[in-house]
């Protein structure tokens, strides 16, 4: 087959610049591996996470009863509307994990194993069934429990006495969050269990309505029904919970995450086609002679730019083949790990048709609709001009900025010459600047908002002047303890304040809460208003969480609520933000023992100052409060040190961490294409420069450190857009984080740590990304640079 | 001062060998004005490159000052020349992005032999030397071709070498600027520098006090 002139020069321009047309290939190839990788992820996890859930067959409602019956969950079967209803009794309780250590546990009891309807589980490893002295942890509860199946656990209720219950096997939970990020044991134990007897809500009947699953207002119609249904044939209904419908315990996490890698994803392709314009820009420049001569012996504006776009077609034809594949297997790898932290299981790796379709069409269109411009542009120039007149090149000095760069005598001339070649190609600076800043600006907006977190958390611990928190199974007089606690070594003081719970007009559940206003112990942030002050009643401060539930919830409006069935109506005097997604209304604790019917000089809850307040202090403490508490017969929920509510906050956010992360190194590795690209092209268009200077007596140590300083000038232009750059990006991420884990957009944290993170890491790109040009560069021949063109 | 023995340069290219310089022998003196002539393609420029250590010869051996070039490295040569070579390009070839007194300070920067306090002030000397002190702030982009060739020749002198070497200095020069090129080599000639200029120019051939004539890259 003959190939015509015309498209043997298309190819053979690209042989003539092997160096050049790597880069490119390179460039764009960085920006299809990003979209590729972002693309691949994205499909899987959207399809496998959905579908995930969905399997589980999520139930629409939970009615609580006193005591719950095979009968009753019949009657709920049988109500219209219900698709499914089955028995799912909750045990709280605590699981040992070391000697006086214990963490938080939560226990599904199992009605049937063979007759899972709603919220299912599946086996994982070990046994199935569980026997009556045995449990099955949820997967990623063995790390949290310290323990393997096959191992003897320690449980504890609060009614019951210490059990050891054996890990008879594992499953796995998919609607559950994973265990490490709540650092709650979960399992699930049968009928027949030892542990049951335990359970206080023994009769948790959960629901799934058969139409419209995503309409709360059906569903609370329902649950309506079904309720009247349960009471008609004598069962007493304690109270109806609602989760937000067909949505994961984590949705709006994995919802965050899921619409980051597509964006970032887009973003890398368009960054690397910008640099990738700029390098046939470049090229152009070095063809316009014969772009002349073609036009000459009569080659059309429209032959022209059809020859360069095809090499634009060929370049990303290469690109592809090198981004797609590496993208798609990075994706898979990406999917697996996201979905492994997000206790997900992915059934299926495939990648829809139109993804790769997409990436392919994007791989292609964009680098051609950067280019078209500039190419287009340098096909129209007359014969004239490219052969020899003048060509509209443009000569330093010409701007003001060069005359004022020109000003600058007293630096170094060996620098002076590294920064005026730096600033000359500006448009090409820019580009290379953009694409290193937007890297850098997401690297230290990440930064920066684990700063924020940071920075929230130390001050919610400063709002919280207390290290443990202890929770009660029952509310117990505080005398028959309050000696006992105060004499413990590890705590100087606590306080334990009244504690209800109320519910909205929506459904949704607020906690009562009735701290002393003289408290030392609790000094929330306000929002607006002010705090409880000592001797009023029927008033609240509410925090973040409650107004997230309904905005109308302002200072000076009434915060309407039932409490044990009956309207409590309260003023709204202050807003507060706290570091909780959960709704807590604090009000005067007579407001509150009045609501709830509890007599004064009872605990629920203390809050325990402990005397050295680090980690190690709040451990010592919370042993010792176990002792005490197991010594003198009072059951106990849960004894959390402050310092694992941090942690637990912190793991919370790694999965966001890790996406952003992810996005900013592949923007970067754009980056440090395009100042590796920027810098040789600079080079080539210097090489006469080069020479001149090796004539006149320039080493090659010399040279290369030219080209060095240039990059590393870039580098820090770059990081100076970047830290500027990361302001907005910090604040959006902040709002959403925020918005996520407290229901509040976070406060606004620069970290001077990342700033200089980057400072440190685009120093080594740069460097890194010189060394190639800068090698050429000293290793020119001078006879040959001289005689370049 | 120079010594070239058999000294051939053969280049490679698409169409095969191509012999630039055939075994040339050439010696030239401390203080020589040489003019080196010869058609296109004769070998005048592949001889000045020799000369001032840009190219190395393919056979043979090229000494300058005592310098065997041939043994030096790609370090050592850049150094050697900043010390003994100054070099006058057809298209002046200045740094466009330094001023003209920077451009004529550079060596002086790359050499590192004088102070760095007194460089300036040498530029500005070398400067007046050629007449054109008073653009010492400008860019080259603002200079006539006349006036960037002087400043060239300043930056030549600029750690006050022994040898001149000029490639068509005048090339792209009108009569009367040219003219007044090859006077200031004559000066510098008288003060003992050694000059070689590569030219078509009649009035360079004059002003020379030898001319080597090439042709095929052999001396005819």
């Amino acid at each position: 087959m003959t190939v015509s002139p015309r498209w043997r020069k298309v190819l053979g321009d690209l042989e003539d610049a092997p160096v050049r047309a790597t880069l490119a290939v390179l460039s764009m190839a960085a920006g299809i591996f990003g979209l590729s990788l972002m693309a691949t992820s994205y499909s899987i996890l959207d399809r496998e996470l959905a579908a995930t859930y969905a399997g589980t067959h999520p139930s629409s409602a939970t009615i609580v009863l006193d005591a719950l019956t095979d009968d009753f969950v019949e009657t709920a079967r049988g109500a219209p509307g219900v698709a499914a209803a089955e028995a799912r009794p909750l045990v709280q309780g605590r699981l040992r994990v070391g000697a006086g250590e214990w963490v938080p546990m939560i226990l599904f009891v199992v009605r049937d194993f063979a007759d899972l309807r709603l919220d299912t589980f599946a086996p994982d490893s070990g046994a199935w069934p569980p026997k009556p002295g045995e449990v099955l942890l949820e997967r990623t509860a063995l790390a949290v429990a310290r323990a393997g199946v096959g191992d003897t656990v320690v449980m504890k209720t609060p009614a019951g006495p210490e059990t050891s219950v054996r890990v008879a096997g594992t499953v796995h939970a998919a609607g559950l969050p994973p265990s490490w990020m709540d650092h709650v044991v979960s399992g699930f134990v049968s009928w027949d269990s030892v542990m049951r007897a335990g359970g206080r809500e023994g009769g948790a009947l959960r629901i799934a309505v058969s139409e419209s699953p995503g309409d709360m207002g059906h569903i609370r119609d329902v649950a309506s029904r079904v309720k009247e249904s349960l009471e008609a044939a004598g069962g007493r209904v304690v109270r109806m919970e609602f989760p937000p419908p067909g949505k994961h315990p984590h949705a709006d996490q994995m919802a965050t995450f899921v619409f980051l890698l597509g964006g970032f994803g887009a973003l890398t392709l368009v960054l690397s086609a910008v640099l990738v314009a700029s390098m046939i820009h470049a090229l152009l420049a070095k063809q316009i002679r014969q772009v002349g001569v073609m036009k000459a012996l009569g080659a059309t504006t429209g032959q022209i730019t059809g020859l360069y776009l095809a090499q634009v077609l060929v370049l990303s034809g290469l690109a592809l083949a090198v981004g797609v594949p590496l993208g798609y297997a990075a994706g898979r790898a990406y999917a697996r790990f996201s979905a492994d932290m997000l206790n997900a299981t992915l059934s299926s790796l495939a990648v829809p048709a139109w993804t790769v379709l997409a990436q392919i069409a994007a791989g292609v269109l964009v680098p051609i609709a950067v280019a078209a411009i500039p190419i287009h542009r340098a096909s129209r120039i007359t014969v004239h001009r490219a052969l020899g007149g003048d060509r509209g090149e443009r000569k330093f000095g010409g701007r003001r900025l060069d005359r004022a760069l020109a000003g600058i005598g007293w630096l170094p001339r060996p620098f002076l010459l590294s920064l005026r070649t730096t600033l000359d190609r500006r448009g090409r600076l820019a580009l290379t600047v953009v694409t290193l800043a937007t890297g850098g600006a997401v690297f230290v907006a990440t930064l920066n908002v684990s700063e924020a977190w940071k920075r929230a958390l130390d001050l919610d611990a400063a709002a919280r002047r207390f290290d443990v928190s202890v929770r009660l199974s029952k509310a117990t007089p505080i005398d028959h303890f309050r000696n006992a606690v105060l004499s413990l070594p590890g705590v100087e003081a606590f306080e334990s304040w009244a504690e209800g719970e109320g519910a909205l007009a929506s459904g949704s559940r607020v906690s009562l809460v009735g701290p002393d206003p003289a408290s030392k112990i609790l000094n929330l942030p306000l929002v607006a208003g002010r705090w409880l002050e000592a001797g009023e009643e029927g008033v609240a401060v509410v925090n973040n969480a409650v107004v997230a539930l309904d905005p109308a919830l302002v200072v000076g409006r009434p915060l309407e609520l039932r409490v044990k069935g009956k309207a409590l109506t309260l003023t709204i005097v202050g807003v507060v933000k706290e570091m909780s997604p959960a709704p807590v209304a604090y009000a005067p604790e007579a407001t509150i023992l009045a609501a709830t019917g509890q007599p004064a000089g009872m605990a629920r809850t203390l809050r325990v100052v402990t005397r050295g307040h680090d980690a190690a202090s709040q451990l010592a403490a919370k042993q010792e409060l176990d002792r005490l508490f197991e010594r003198e017969g009072i059951g106990v929920d849960d004894i959390q040190p402050l310092a694992d509510r941090r942690r637990a906050f912190e793991d919370h956010l790694v999965i966001i961490q890790s996406a952003l992360l992810l996005a900013s190194a592949l923007v970067l590795n754009v980056g440090a294409l395009g100042l590796a690209s920027t810098l040789g092209l600079n080079v080539a268009d210097r090489t006469r420069e080069i020479g001149v200077m090796s004539a006149i007596g320039a080493t090659p140590r010399t040279i290369s450190r030219h080209v060095v300083a240039e990059g590393l000038l870039i580098g820090l232009l770059s990081w100076a857009v970047a830290v500027v750059l990361a302001i907005p990006i910090s604040w959006l991420f902040d709002a959403t984080t925020g918005r996520i884990f407290i229901k509040a957009p976070l406060d606004f944290a620069m970290s001077p740590r990342a700033a200089g993170i980057w400072l440190a890491l685009v120093v080594v790109l740069a460097a890194a990304s010189s060394a190639f040009p800068a090698r050429r560069a000293s290793r020119l021949a001078v006879r040959e640079a001289l005689a370049y063109e | 001062m120079i010594a070239l023995r058999k000294v051939t340069r053969t280049f490679e290219t698409g169409a095969g060998s191509f012999p630039a310089l055939r075994g040339i022998d050439l010696d030239i003196g401390a203080g020589e004005y040489v003019a080196v002539v010869g058609k296109s393609g004769s070998g005048k420029s592949t001889l000045l490159h020799m000369v001032g250590g840009i190219d190395r010869p393919s056979s043979g051996a090229v000494a300058v000052s005592g310098a065997d070039l041939a043994g030096m490295t790609p370090h050592q040569l850049a150094a050697w020349r900043g010390r003994t070579v100054g070099f006058v390009f057809q298209f002046f070839q200045l740094l466009p992005t330094l001023t003209v007194a920077e451009n004529v300070a550079l060596p002086m920067d790359f050499l590192g032999a004088l102070p760095a306090g007194r460089r300036d002030a040498r530029a500005r000397d070398l400067l007046a030397r050629v007449g054109v002190a008073d653009q010492a702030q400008k860019l080259p982009s603002s200079l006539s071709g006349g006036q960037q060739q002087r400043v060239a020749i300043a930056r030549a002198l600029a750690n006050d070498p022994p040898l001149l070497l000029a490639d068509e200095p005048t090339g792209n020069l009108d009569s009367q600027t040219s003219g007044e090129i090859f006077g200031l080599f004559a000066e510098l000639s008288h003060e003992g520098k050694t000059i070689v200029v590569v030219t078509h120019e009649r009035d360079a051939v004059s002003a020379a006090r030898r001319t080597v004539t090439l042709a095929d890259g052999r001396i005819a």
